[in-house]
């Protein structure tokens, strides 16, 4: 019961998520180069969340449990690399807007760019770690 | 690591998903320990040889190098 909840709440997330980032889509008038970024990752973190998600819900229909000890060993792997990106991408958004656009990016892009680098880490790693076996 | 898992779970003409049903593991999790590629805990370890009635040591083979 616990698992279907846990489903159901990463079928809400995912919608969510989508339904922001289309807003986000429809309300924005100019881009630039780099919005293609903040365009790729969302849509690359959806996918594999819907992915997850189904291989989940193929486990709870085949009577197996969605999580067990190897996973989770996998999410604190993946967990531990997303980290590192969240550092290192809050370090070198500035960075990077500074070599390219000659300003600082504001704290609300800086936020984004943590969140979507650190998501987008987490999703690849864990797909990774989960296809390879250790 | 080698394992004896494939060799014990044909001898009780057990699936993969049989067998991560009996334990409670996904069916991944099955395949990679049979492949060698996922070093279980000493808990699942015990719970897979229990399964196949054998012994932890009877069931993984270690390769000292």
């Amino acid at each position: 019961m616990k698992e279907k909840h846990i489903i159901i709440m990463g079928i809400i997330i995912t919608l969510l998520v989508t339904m922001s980032f289309i807003f986000f889509i429809i309300a924005k008038k100019t881009y630039e180069p780099i919005d293609i970024l903040f365009f790729a990752l969302p849509v690359i973190i959806v996918i594999t969340s819907a992915y997850i998600i189904h291989d989940k819900m193929k486990n709870l229909k085949a009577g197996l449990p969605t999580k067990d000890e190897r996973l989770k060993n996998v999410a604190y792997k993946a967990g531990y690399y997303a980290f590192i990106a969240a550092i290192w991408s809050a370090l070198g958004s500035n960075f990077f807007s500074n070599l390219i656009y000659d300003h600082d990016l504001r704290g609300g892009l800086v936020v984004a760019a943590v969140v979507l680098t650190s998501g987008f880490v987490f999703m690849i790693s864990y797909l990774y770690f989960s296809r390879k076996g250790n | 690591m080698k394992t004896r898992i494939k060799e014990l779970r044909a001898r009780y003409d057990l699936t993969q998903e049989d067998l991560a049903k009996k334990i409670g593991v996904r069916r991944e999790t099955i395949l990679f320990m049979e492949k060698g590629r996922y070093n279980p805990s000493l808990k699942l370890a015990y719970d897979v040889a229990k399964a196949l009635q054998t012994t932890i040591d009877e069931l993984f083979i270690f390769d000292d190098d």
